[in-house]
């Protein structure tokens, strides 16, 4: 093998050597002052200015179907869109982090560093076709991402969250890991571009490369919450510092996703009925469960943390589509718009979530909201927008999201898919208009925002913007994607 | 005026005062602001009047640009003979309910101005869209403002009826929009390789129908766009939101819902279920006679016995629904005209009626009717207005409602004589329901909410104010005007049903 490392895979992995040497700037100022934080609204700009070149630096680069470093990253359309998609929620997570009290204050140049380590990993993740670099990004991106999540001094809520997720995140990575052990012992190979084209045949011929898929599914399944491998999430979402629930819900699921899609584009799913079916009933039952178990939730994050569940179930049916189909490149982008839409209305609620804490230990629960809209008419309508969006209603971008989803599964015959990804839909609006009632038309005098003009309420009102004005236009945004992807 | 924007200026003027409400300043002077703004809307519909040539079935003022290339999807609208009377109805009854609800809403004045007109959009798009998807955007937006007029500004079960109209509606649409996705999925056949959203390139598929067998395309979307409808008309036995949405929403709710937004179910059925499905239409069609002739009984017996004035008329707007997709389905001349009679004869009449409601219930806050009793001695005036209207709701002749109701029970004898016979009984129940009411409330022994008007002078009933007659004048003027010259309204939509019942199987629309 000849292992030689040329200008290209350097510029190629240029969006990556930004954001590392980004990352160590907050970090060295703070080392350098004699360990003594600078000011917080200084990292962020390092941190806001980090994203960006990366992502323009991934702009210039990516999307070219390149690999650097010896076929071990993959700069395709996929790495393209879901890494601009990720660092766009990650610089929302940051600016979240930045007002929110469980994550302002002493550490706030570590925690950059850590949220910043964590896309690293994700861009990994996602590039990544050798299923052992796989691994490294995975690991890079939860290894920071648990740390993050203990972060809150006071909330013991975080500390419980932290552990629940390092402990079972490990397992399911120890999974995925014997997963890849299996496809080496079968093929040979651990790359995905070896068997890009055989997958099909190769789970029907090889149980051993059966087992292999499946476990590695299983690893995706558990970082993008498919029930039944869902239970750490309320409790994850809940007991985190909401910022990085938002980070978490949004960045971390749009990488997994996408790699999650990149496994599944080898075609296994046509090689083994099995497969497929249990994959279509792993779809209905996280749409069932997430929305079922959502009505039953008191506390907001909570049941945001479930509809995340469910938001996960309508894109598996997105992901089993690419799976399935010969024109995998109209699948995949409609799960890419619909990622992209489920990171900008599940951002907006967390932002605007983030807003009510006034102090670390605080729990929102749904009550808590009443007369809401009266003291906080802005944020009250911006929240209502995203909730709206997410149960998919018309003229929000969250319709759109959920029309190129299902109509994607439609057209490859999964009209079953469909249907009960509608009729969920359905039982959401329950509970999403739970909130909006609570809001609009239960008399009260939530005291539970402050009233001035915050950088996350500049954030919160841009998002609500942008679900409502994106959805119309989506349809270049729609051809834009695919074409990159094909 | 060839190339015009007439529909697109009248379709987005409400929005464009929603915001300017929005951003308006004074709270005192921002009903009369809104009231100015959608009586210009009203003006400036009456030019389509003008503009409209009822001697063609073709579509016209359109407007069509790509919107979604890659699906087909794209801006599309027009106006045919069939819409033509429900855009002018609705930009009719805006200006009234602002008016109407000049007392009795006093909290959040603003968002309601807001609501109302978004909702005034969402409507009229959904009277006006000639593509699918933006059909069923501006479909499922009409909710949204609906649900906060019914959930902010409603009575005191206001959050369980308001969830009750969501959830029942969205459920409906959102299998229709599964139905939307698979027809287009359809569509390259007759546009040559495209898909395609527009309404017209659905007119042109041959949807296979296998008469008897259910599991057929066309069966199965046949009965999932109908039922989306049904349970907007609403018909008997979907119709279960609408008594709760009508009780507890405000007056200016109610007005909207009764006036508007019931119609879009029925005109749905003649813009899109019986042109896209014809053979199923018609096979089908003696379940959605029965359905409408079911709710009309039921729809009187129930509203017979109700304590509640407002639930009687909720109850009755069952009734006189049936009546329309009794008209529609029995798929003759007289029957689709009288149908289409009919929904704007409902629109003003029960309009007028939650408004009368409306008035009193502001005055004494009760709508029992053993309460009342003798109102006609305190409250003459509102009383001759109150029988006017119960005479259009009861179809007397020379009023409105006789026009639309003779008109489809003569389409019924034209499609089966059981049909009309039973359906003739609602005519007789509706009379008895509405005049008993009036009897009770307005004559008889003085009820106990007279009584105490007379005894406390100072807070005796008075008489319609000057305001609530300019609310009720338009309405009586209708009533009686639709009533006496039928042919006025009724001759724009002549040639669009003629040419929708001639060409029902192979159904197409002239652009123009």
């Amino acid at each position: 093998m000849n292992i030689t490392v040329g200008i290209t895979d350097i510029l190629l992995t240029s969006p990556l050597i930004a954001l590392f040497l980004f990352s160590l700037i907050p970090l060295t100022i703070k080392v350098l002052r004699g360990n003594k934080e600078q000011n917080p609204a200084a990292t962020l700009t390092i941190a806001l200015i980090g994203l960006s070149v990366a992502a323009g630096l991934m702009v210039i680069f990516a999307g070219s179907d390149k690999t650097a470093f010896n076929n071990q990253l993959l700069f395709d359309g996929l790495t393209l869109w879901a890494s601009l998609i990720a660092i766009m929620a990650a610089a929302g997570g940051m600016v979240m982090m930045y007002e929110n009290p469980s994550t302002m204050g002493k550490q706030f140049s570590e925690l950059i560093f850590l949220a910043m380590s964590s896309v690293l990993g994700m861009i990994i993740l996602v590039a990544a076709v050798n299923l052992l670099t796989v691994f490294i990004g995975l690991e890079l991106m939860s290894l920071s991402l648990y740390l993050m999540i203990a972060m809150s001094n006071e909330q013991k809520l975080s500390k419980e969250a932290a552990i629940k997720y390092f402990v079972l995140g490990s397992f399911a990575s120890a999974i995925f890991l014997y997963g890849v052990s299996f496809i080496f012992g079968s093929t040979g190979s651990v790359n995905i571009t070896d068997f890009m084209q055989s997958a099909a045949t190769l789970v029907k011929t090889s149980k051993l490369f059966l087992f292999g898929t499946v476990f590695i599914i299983l690893g995706y399944c558990f970082k993008i919450s498919i029930a039944p491998f869902h239970a750490w999430t309320p409790d994850v979402y809940q007991g985190a510092p909401t910022p990085i629930t938002s980070f978490m819900a949004t960045a971390v699921k749009v990488v997994s996703f996408a790699a999650f899609m990149r496994v599944i584009a080898t075609q296994p799913l046509l090689g083994s009925q099995n497969l497929f079916d249990v994959m279509q009933w792993l779809a209905v039952i996280t749409m069932t469960v997430g929305n079922v178990a959502a009505i039953m939730q008191s506390n907001l994050k909570r049941t945001l943390a479930y509809s995340s569940i469910s938001h996960s179930g309508y894109l598996l049916v997105g992901v089993i589509t690419a799976g399935i189909s010969q024109n995998s490149a109209y699948s995949a982008t409609s799960v890419l718009i619909y990622l992209f839409t489920y990171s900008l209305m599940t951002m907006g609620a967390f932002a605007i979530i983030s807003l009510m804490e006034k102090s670390e230990t605080t729990i929102i629960n749904t009550d808590d909201l009443a007369g809401f809209s009266k003291n906080q008419p802005v944020l009250a309508l911006g929240l209502s927008i995203c909730l709206l969006s997410m149960a998919g209603l018309p003229p929000t971008l969250g319709f759109f999201g959920k029309f190129y989803l299902f109509s994607a599964a439609v057209s490859e015959g999964l009209i079953w898919l469909a249907l009960w990804g509608v009729i969920n839909s359905v039982i959401s609006v329950y509970y999403y208009l739970r909130p909006i009632v609570v809001m609009y038309m239960r008399p009260g005098d939530a005291d539970v925002a402050n009233n001035s003009w915050h950088a996350t309420t500049f954030l919160a009102v841009l998002l609500a913007l942008l679900i409502l004005v994106v959805g119309i236009f989506s349809g270049p945004l729609f051809e834009m994607i695919e074409k990159s992807l094909s | 005026m060839e190339n015009s924007n007439i529909l697109s200026i009248l379709l987005f003027l409400p929005i464009v005062f929603a915001v300017i409400i929005s951003f308006w300043p004074q709270k005192s002077t921002i009903k009369h602001l809104a009231l100015g703004f959608s009586l210009i809307e009203f003006l400036a519909s009456l030019t389509l009047l003008q503009r409209f040539d009822s001697s063609s079935a073709a579509l016209q003022m359109t407007e069509k640009f790509s919107w979604i290339e890659r699906f087909g999807i794209s801006y599309f609208i027009g106006i045919d003979g069939i819409s033509l009377m429900l855009i002018l109805l609705t930009t009719f009854l805006t200006p009234i309910i602002i008016l109407g609800a000049w007392k009795s809403i006093e909290e959040r004045v603003k968002e309601f101005l807001i609501c109302l007109f978004v909702l005034q959009t969402a409507m009229m798009g959904s009277f006006l869209a000639m593509d699918a998807i933006l059909f069923y955007v501006f479909w499922e937006l009409s909710l949204i403002p609906m649900y906060f007029i019914v959930g902010v500004w409603g009575g005191a079960r206001r959050i369980y009826a308001t969830l009750k109209f969501f959830i029942y509606t969205m459920a409906g649409s959102v299998l229709m929009l599964l139905a939307i996705i698979f027809i287009m999925r359809l569509t390259p056949e007759v546009t040559g390789g495209n898909i395609s959203a527009s309404l017209l390139d659905f007119y042109k598929l041959k949807i296979p129908f296998i008469a008897g067998d259910f599991f057929t395309a066309q069966t199965l979307l046949f009965f999932t766009f109908a039922l989306a409808f049904a349970i907007k008309v609403p018909l008997f036995p979907v119709h279960t939101w609408l008594p709760d949405a009508h009780v507890e929403a405000p007056t200016p709710g109610s007005v909207v819902l009764a006036g508007v937004m019931l119609k879009m179910g029925t005109y749905c059925y003649l813009r899109w279920v019986i042109p896209l499905f014809p053979e199923a239409s018609e096979h089908y069609a003696w379940i959605f006679i029965a359905l409408g002739v079911i709710g009309i009984v039921y729809g009187a017996l129930v509203a017979m016995i109700q304590p509640d004035i407002k639930k009687l008329v909720a109850y009755s707007s069952v009734s006189h629904m049936g009546y329309v997709i009794l008209g529609i389905f029995v798929l003759n001349q007289y029957g689709v005209n009288g149908a289409l009679y009919q929904m704007l004869n409902h629109g003003i009449s029960t309009g007028a009626l939650f408004l009368l409601i409306g008035m009193i219930y502001e005055r004494t806050h009760s709508r029992e009717i053993v309460k009342y009793g003798g109102l006609a001695s305190v409250m003459p005036h509102y009383t001759i207005v109150f029988v006017i209207v119960t005479m259009s709701s009861i179809a007397v002749p020379m009023t409105n409602g006789f026009i639309g109701e003779f008109l489809i029970l003569m389409g019924a004898f034209q499609y089966s004589i059981i049909t009309a016979a039973a359906a003739v009984t609602g005519v007789v129940l509706g009379a008895a329901y509405m005049l008993w009411m009036v009897k009770r409330v307005f004559f008889g022994p003085k009820g106990e909410i007279v009584l105490a008007s007379e005894k406390d002078k100072t807070h005796a009933l008075h008489d319609l104010s000057k305001r609530e007659w300019a609310v009720m004048i338009p309405m009586i003027v209708m009533i009686f005007w639709m009533g006496l010259f039928p042919n006025h309204f009724m001759n724009y939509a002549k040639t669009s049903v003629d040419h929708l019942l001639a060409n029902k199987n192979n159904y197409t629309l002239e652009v123009k």
